[in-house]
Parts: C-alpha cells; sequence; structure tokens
C-alpha cells in the first residue's frame, strides 16, 4: 500500500476547516476534497441520516456504529444491498458513523476503484477525521438550536415587554397571538377568557383562519378546568385543524381562561415539545398580564360610573344654583328641561313638562324640549359636545334664551288631559304619584298593558299611544314619566324619552330623575306663586294708576267747574243780544250775518260748556232701575235730522227680555249719545249703523251687552290707547270728550268697555253693564 | 198784564231779560241782588219771579227761603249757571229750575207754562 499523504496535514486542514465560521456546507465540501485528494481516492462523501434508507446495508453501520472497512483483506460481505446503495460499492471503500452516545450525524463514506489495503495508520487517521467531521456537524447544529433558542426567548422579552406596556384588553389579546404565532411558526390561535358572572369560555380574540369546531371547543373546556394542558395532532386533508396546542391561563392560582394554536407552518404539521414547554412559559408570564388588564378593565369601568355619578350630582347642584337665580317661571321651567336633556345632564333625548290646573281638574302641557328631528339631534349633541364647559355655563346659556319654537314644544302646550282620564299614563303619574319606566315591550299583551288606546295629540309624538296593529304602529321606544313634587302634593308630571338614539331607560336614570325633579318641582312650584303675586302686583298698579287718575281729573273738574261757571253769564248776554240783534236787523242788512255768527259760535261755547261740567260730574248722580233699551230710545232721539238722513243704514237689534240695571239715566244717555253721533261722523253719511243690546251671563252673574257697531273709518291704531283720555280728540272742532264721557259712565257703573277695531273698517265698541239682581218673588 | 220781577246781579243779564220778557208782553221790574227782591215783591207783587242763585250779600236760595215766607203762591224760577242744585233739595221750593243760556226760549216756555199762558 502506497504511503498516504501527510497525516498531520491532514488532520490540521479539517482541525481548522471545522473550528472556521464557514457555513457547515462548505466546511464538508473542502473537508471531503482534501480527504479525497489526501488518499487518493476516487470520492469521498458524508450521507446524512434522511439519506439513509432503511434496510440497506447502510443502515445497517448505522445501526451498528462500528466502521465498515472493504479492502483487499476483508472483501464485502454484507446482503441486502438496495439499487441506490450499489454505486457506492467497488474494489476498497470505508463506511464510518459519525455518532456520539446521544446522537448520530450519517456516515462518513470513502472509495477508492482500484484495490487497496488500509493500513492501521491509515484507518486511525480516516477515524480521526470522521469524528473531526461529526464534530463539525454536531457543533453546527447546535449552534442552530441555540440560534434558535436565543431568537424564541428574544421574542419572549419582546412580548413581555410589549404586553407591559399597554393595558388595554383588545390590543393586548392581539399582542400575545400575533407573538404566540410567530414564536411556534402557527398558522393560527385562539384566546378564550371566561365570562364574569356565567363562567362560560368566549373567544376574546383570534388570528388566522380558523374555524370553531366542536372538538375544539371540548378540549378548551377539559384544558380550562382541568387546568392541564393538551395538544394534539392528527392525519387527514379535511380537517379543520391537524394540530393543536392548548395552555391553561392561570393567575394567582385560578383558572381563567385558555391560550392555544393550531397547525404549525412546517411539515408535517406537528407540535414538539419543545414548542408546548414554550407556550406554557408564554402562557404563565401572560396569565398576570391579562389578570392585571382584565382588573384595570373593571376598574376604568367603575371610574368611569363613578364619575358619571359625580357629574350627575355636580349637575344638580349646578341646576340648583341656577334655579335660584330666578323666579321667572318659564325660566325656570326652561332651564329644568334643558338640564334634563343636555349630555351632561341626565342626557334624555325629549323632556316634556305638564302641569295640574286643580281648578279644570286637567293636566295642561307647558313646555318641550328636545330636537325636532334626528338629524337636528345629531347636529345638537355634536354642538353640545364641542362646547367644553360646566353644565351651569351650558344652562346659563340656554336659559337665557326662552325662545323656544320648536314643532314638539307647539304640540305640547296645546295639550290638556283630563285628570279623570285614568287610561292615560300622564293622569296616573299624578293620581299615583310614583314614576312610571314604560320599556320598550317584550309582547305584545304587555305592550297593551302600559300604553292608552285612546288616541290625543301627545299620542303622536309620543309612544304612549298603541294603534290597533302594534305592527303599524312605528313608535316602539322607551319613555319614562314621573310626578313632579311641590310641597306635598304632584304638581306636574315630566315625561322623557329617547326617541333618537333609542337608549334604554334605566332604574338609575329614573332614581337620578326623581332626585332632580324633587328640587326642579319645589322650583317651578315657588315660581308659580311667584307669578300669581306679579299678577296681583300688577292688577293694584293697575288700580292705583286708576285712582291717581281719577284724582287728577276730579283736580281738574273742580278747576274747570269754576271756570265754565264764570264764562257761563258772560255768554248768556252775549248770545242774547246777538240774538236780538238778529231778530232786529232787516233780513237784507249784512250785519244779520255777523250776528248769526256770533249767536253760532255762543251756542258751540255753550255745548263745550255743558261737556265739561258733565264730565267733571257736575250733574248730581240719581241711581234708578233702567231698562237700556229705553235709555238708547232717548239718545237715539237726540241725534240730530242731519246726521240721520244722510246716507247711512240704521239697524236696531234689542233682545226681547233685557234685564234691568242699576244706573243714572243722564250719564248713561249721554254715553250712548256720545257712541252714536261718533259712529254717525266717522261714515261721513255713507255706511251702515247697528245697535244691539242683549242680555248676558258671565261667570254665573248677569249683565246687559250694548253694542255700537260702524262702517267708518275706523280709529288709527296709534290713537287707539288714547281715545279714552280726555280732551283728546282728532278732530279741530271738537273737545274730545266724548268717548272720555263714555269710559267714566260705564266705569262708573262698574261696567267693561271694549273696542274692535278694524282700521279702515269700522269699529264696534262693546259695553258690558252689570245687571240688577232679579227681585226674589 | 203779567208781571215778572228778575232776580240777577248782573246788569247785562237782567237788561236782556227785561227787554226779551218785554218784548213778549210782560211787565218787567228787576233786582240786582236778594235784599232789593225781597223789597220790591210786596211793592211790585209780581206774577213771577226769575231768581238767581249766585249772588252778592242774600244769595238766591237764601232769597227763595224768604219770599216763601211772605208770599207762598208766586211761581219762582230759580235761573243758574250751576247745575248742580238742580235736584238738590236747597231748591225744593221753587216751582222750576232753569240753567242759563243764550237761547232763552227755554226760559221763556217754563214762564209761560207756569203762568198758564200755553
Amino acid at each position: 500500500m502506497s504511503i498516504h499523504p501527510d497525516g498531520y496535514d491532514l488532520l490540521k486542514t479539517a482541525i481548522k476547516l471545522s473550528s472556521s465560521s464557514l457555513p457547515i456546507e462548505t466546511k464538508l465540501e473542502t473537508m471531503l476534497r482534501s480527504i479525497t485528494d489526501g488518499f487518493q481516492s476516487d470520492r469521498s462523501l458524508h450521507l446524512p441520516p434522511e439519506a439513509i434508507s432503511k434496510e440497506g446495508f447502510l443502515s445497517r453501520v448505522a445501526e451498528r456504529r462500528k466502521p465498515l472497512w472493504v479492502d483487499e483483506t476483508a472483501p464485502f460481505q454484507e446482503e441486502g444491498v438496495l439499487p441506490e446503495e450499489r454505486n457506492l460499492l467497488c474494489s476498497s471503500f470505508a463506511c464510518i458513523p459519525l455518532s456520539d452516545e446521544t446522537s448520530f450525524q450519517g456516515i462518513f463514506y470513502i472509495g477508492f476503484s482500484k484495490a487497496r489495503t488500509f493500513s492501521s495508520g491509515e484507518v486511525d487517521l480516516l477515524r480521526l477525521l470522521a469524528k473531526e467531521i461529526g464534530a463539525a456537524i454536531r457543533n453546527d447544529q447546535l449552534h442552530r438550536v441555540a440560534e434558535e433558542t436565543i431568537s424564541e426567548w428574544t421574542a419572549l422579552h419582546e412580548m413581555g415587554k410589549a404586553v407591559a406596556s399597554t393595558l388595554k384588553l383588545e390590543e393586548l389579546f392581539e399582542l400575545i397571538l400575533n407573538t404566540g404565532r410567530k414564536i411556534l411558526k402557527a398558522k393560527g390561535g385562539v384566546l378564550r377568557i371566561e365570562e364574569a358572572g356565567t363562567g362560560d369560555l368566549k373567544v376574546k380574540s383570534r388570528i388566522g383562519d380558523y374555524h370553531q369546531t366542536p372538538l375544539d371547543e371540548r378540549m378548551a373546556h377539559r384544558v380550562y378546568f382541568s387546568r392541564t394542558p393538551f395538544s394534539l395532532s392528527r392525519k387527514g386533508r379535511e380537517k379543520s385543524f391537524l394540530s393543536l396546542l392548548c395552555v391553561p391561563l392561570i393567575s394567582k392560582d385560578r383558572s381563567f381562561g385558555t391560550l392555544a394554536f393550531y397547525d404549525k407552518e412546517s411539515d408535517p404539521s406537528r407540535f414538539d415539545q419543545r414548542d408546548l414547554q414554550l407556550l406554557l412559559t408564554m402562557a404563565n408570564q401572560m396569565s398576570c398580564a391579562i389578570d392585571n388588564a382584565m382588573t384595570h378593565h373593571e376598574i376604568s369601568v367603575m371610574a368611569q360610573d363613578h364619575e358619571k355619578n359625580v357629574r350627575q350630582l355636580s349637575t344638580l347642584m349646578e341646576l340648583n344654583r341656577a334655579l335660584l337665580t330666578t323666579v321667572n317661571f318659564e325660566r325656570i321651567v326652561h332651564v329644568t328641561l334643558t338640564a334634563i336633556t343636555i349630555g351632561d345632564g341626565l342626557g334624555f333625548n325629549r323632556a316634556m313638562l305638564f302641569l295640574v290646573n286643580d281648578k279644570d281638574r286637567v293636566l295642561e302641557g307647558t313646555m318641550a324640549v328636545g330636537p325636532n328631528s334626528a338629524e337636528e339631534a345629531g347636529e345638537v349633541w355634536s354642538a353640545f359636545s364641542q362646547r367644553k364647559g360646566n353644565p351651569s355655563e351650558l344652562i346659563a346659556q340656554i336659559g337665557s334664551s326662552t325662545e323656544n319654537h320648536s314643532v314638539l314644544n307647539s304640540l305640547v302646550k296645546g295639550i290638556q288631559i283630563p285628570l279623570e282620564h285614568e287610561q292615560c299614563i300622564l293622569s296616573r303619574t299624578v293620581l299615583e304619584g310614583r314614576p312610571f319606566n314604560i320599556g320598550v315591550p317584550h309582547d305584545e299583551e304587555e305592550w297593551l298593558q302600559t300604553r292608552c288606546e285612546r288616541g290625543c295629540h301627545l299620542g303622536s309624538e309620543v309612544g304612549c299611544y298603541v294603534s290597533e296593529h302594534l305592527s303599524r304602529d312605528p313608535k316602539i321606544y322607551a319613555f319614562a314619566t314621573i310626578p313632579l313634587w311641590g310641597k306635598g302634593k304632584v304638581i306636574g308630571v315630566i315625561l322623557v324619552d329617547n326617541l333618537y338614539n333609542r337608549n334604554p331607560i334605566t332604574e338609575e336614570d329614573i332614581r337620578y330623575l326623581t332626585m332632580f325633579s324633587n328640587q326642579a318641582g319645589l322650583a317651578i312650584e315657588n315660581a308659580m306663586l311667584y307669578r300669581n303675586l306679579e299678577e296681583v302686583h300688577r292688577e293694584l298698579k293697575e288700580a292705583q294708576s286708576f285712582l291717581v287718575h281719577q284724582e287728577k281729573m276730579a283736580a281738574l273738574g273742580e278747576l274747570s267747574t269754576s271756570v265754565a261757571h264764570e264764562i257761563r253769564n258772560p255768554l248768556v248776554s252775549i248770545g242774547g243780544f246777538a240774538r236780538r240783534l238778529d231778530r232786529a236787523l232787516p233780513a237784507d242788512a249784512s250785519e244779520k250775518r255777523y250776528a248769526q255768527t256770533i249767536v253760532k259760535e255762543v251756542k258751540r261755547l255753550e255745548k263745550i260748556l255743558s261737556h265739561i261740567l258733565t264730565y267733571t260730574h257736575e250733574e248730581p248722580v240719581a241711581l234708578k232701575e233702567l231698562d237700556l233699551r229705553e235709555v238708547m230710545e232717548e239718545s237715539l232721539s237726540m241725534i240730530s235730522e242731519g246726521l240721520r238722513n244722510g246716507g247711512i243704514q240704521f239697524t236696531k237689534d234689542f233682545s226681547e227680555k233685557v234685564p234691568r240695571v242699576k244706573g243714572d239715566y243722564y250719564q248713561l244717555k249721554q254715553a250712548f249719545f256720545n257712541l252714536i253721533s261718533n259712529a254717525y261722523e266717522s261714515m261721513n253719511g255713507k255706511g251702515r249703523l247697528s245697535v244691539r243690546i242683549h242680555p248676558l251671563l258671565k261667570n254665573g252673574s248677569s249683565f246687559v251687552r250694548v253694542e255700537v257697531e260702524d262702517t267708518g273709518a275706523g280709529i288709527d291704531p296709534e290713537s287707539l290707547h288714547h281715545i279714552f283720555n280726555p280732551f283728546y280728540t282728532t278732530k279741530d272742532d271738537r273737545l274730545g270728550l266724548g268717548l272720555s264721557i263714555v269710559h267714566k259712565t260705564v266705569a262708573f257703573h262698574q261696567g267693561q268697555i271694549e273696542v274692535n277695531n278694524h282700521p279702515g273698517k269700522g269699529v264696534t265698541f262693546l259695553l258690558t253693564l252689570p245687571a240688577q239682581e232679579e227681585k226674589q218673588r | 198784564m203779567m208781571k215778572i220781577l228778575v232776580v240777577d246781579d248782573e246788569e247785562s243779564i237782567r237788561l236782556l231779560y227785561k227787554e226779551e220778557l218785554e218784548e213778549d208782553g210782560f211787565v218787567v221790574e228787576l233786582a240786582k241782588d236778594g235784599l232789593e227782591a225781597l223789597k220790591q215783591v210786596p211793592l211790585f207783587r209780581p206774577d213771577l219771579i226769575t231768581l238767581d242763585i249766585k249772588m252778592p250779600g242774600l244769595n238766591g236760595i237764601e232769597t227763595l227761603k224768604r219770599i216763601r215766607e211772605m208770599e207762598r203762591r208766586v211761581p219762582i224760577v230759580m235761573c243758574s249757571a250751576y247745575g248742580e242744585y238742580k235736584q238738590d233739595l236747597t231748591t225744593w221750593a221753587s216751582d222750576a229750575y232753569v240753567v242759563k243760556c243764550a237761547d232763552l226760549t227755554e226760559l221763556k216756555n217754563t214762564i209761560r207754562r207756569l203762568l198758564r199762558l200755553l
């Protein structure tokens, strides 16, 4: 046998290569080439374990873990050579298994076409070289495993960091599944968490295209209850998954969910022990994070509730403060209803207020606040959410604009519901003094029990009315009514609903609304009392100014009476002598006209004097029982022929029975006369004058109504306020006492005077005088 | 010939009444106040007296009372610028009450009625 090249050199090369940082493929190739060259062999090969088929001679070599030497001294004696192994058989060759106690890295093969003998030195050398090849392969494998492990731990570490960075449950679940899938190289995963209360497992998050199957569900439950991990792999193509890893999530010694991954991306799809271990590690690490996040979630829900409560309480306080700032009824009602509807307050969509009218035993619609349509609702809400500010500012802003033109408001204002109408939910709220929370019914029966069958105007707007068929009525949504308490009694009802967002009305909402309305009720009652007080105050003021007016007139009267008397005597002589002069002058004397002018003017002055004296009450009063029809006839007969003979159509309409009126004949005659002559004068000789006298019953008392209607010019609206003032006139030649005498007379008789004025079309004066009580017979 | 005593403190009124009534065929005597009137009544023996109310010295109401004490039958027409005594008890003893007016028709009609000349 020829001496092989320098064994030392070969070993040196092999060791250098083995410990180099070259890729394993290059290492092997270079090592094998240098061996082939060194031994001058035909070829040398590394046969990896997966290339060694069972049943062949190579597999037996591998099993024996002993080298096979074939040369001149030891011919090939093996049996059962596989076809693919045949080309390995040549004159001389060696197969050395690469293995240590625990692993097997394949077989090192070297073949020679020429027959030769392996010397003991060569055998040793080849063994050493084989060992070096095996070590290189093992090192490479170890290195790869270490690298993989490092990358897995890095991934776990990253996950730990990420998990700690978020407390949002959704995000956390997604993160866990994502990282888990990456580490395990799985196709998908599912995370299940037990449902608080029921203890049922619910899928909280998933990744990959996974279809839930009963089997998967069962296994999750098994893992959850037994608190032990589970892995499964099946064969076949049709299955929803082929392999599965499922581990429990345990925190504080309690299992609260499962984490499962399925179908490894490699082929065959099978999770190994290492994967399971990895998943367990991951699950342990995650459990605490999930538990913490869940606790955090619960706490934040509680915090939100708490914040809501605080906000509502502060709204209540703000409202209370707002209510204290005013006694204006309208404003208080508006503020109350607004507070019920704004988002920062109670947040109902619409609120309506009905107040009890004790006298008539009815509920009267007072005010409503709420958008007209869903679109408007959206605008209003977004406007509110943009307006940052505390509720009191909002309330102040809203309350100051008392204009409320909504359709709902005008509809509600027109509603009157008799309290006897017990079917009505509003009446019931007052009568029973308790709130009603009318939720969306579960069946028709329930619907019918809580809804009114009688339609009223409210029914078209609120879900309290049920039409013949439930299906035809689109108003299936919740609403609630609560009584509004004043001092010891129900003074009204507040109706709320969520027409637009259809939110359910909870018992808590009702509780808070009740608390709130108790405050508002007192404020509204106070405002109502104050309003009455204001009314009385106003009446008193009016009475006072009337008295002042009377006093002024009395003073004026005294003055004018004395002046009038002083003037009257000289007028008598001036007028009297003028008449004499007139009579004495011949008909053709030019001076006759002068005398007549004096007569006429004196006559006018005397008329003015008598007006003044009548107005200032010179004439003593004599109260008698009078038939106003007779008085009117007298007044009509006083009208001069000149007025009467124009183109004026006169109609007289007196009732057959007219009660008597206790009054002063002269005053009334004068008053009627003034009205009639005004009417005649206003029509300029053309038109229609109607005089009517009828009995009238008002509030159980008997009155006589006298109406004088003309079709003249009417009264200029600007003058309307002044027509009853003394000395106010629009006619140049008149003193302006006519209507003030009428007014004074009517007031003296404790009657009332109304004016129906239609400028350009005419005017009607309506006098209402109290009738004399019927004498008992 | 019927005789009428006109009692008035205003000279122009007295003149007017005198001329107007004389024209109507009456004999007219004048008195400028109550005291003068009381003197005239027994001397002149009028068939009718017109009596002003507001006069200096003895006023019309007092004069009316005094005249009635001595002469119960003579018709007396109260003739005043004031309307307020028209239905007053103070003039109940008179026979008529006429508010003074430039147009003497009402006064003359009243006089004729009282003297039954109508």
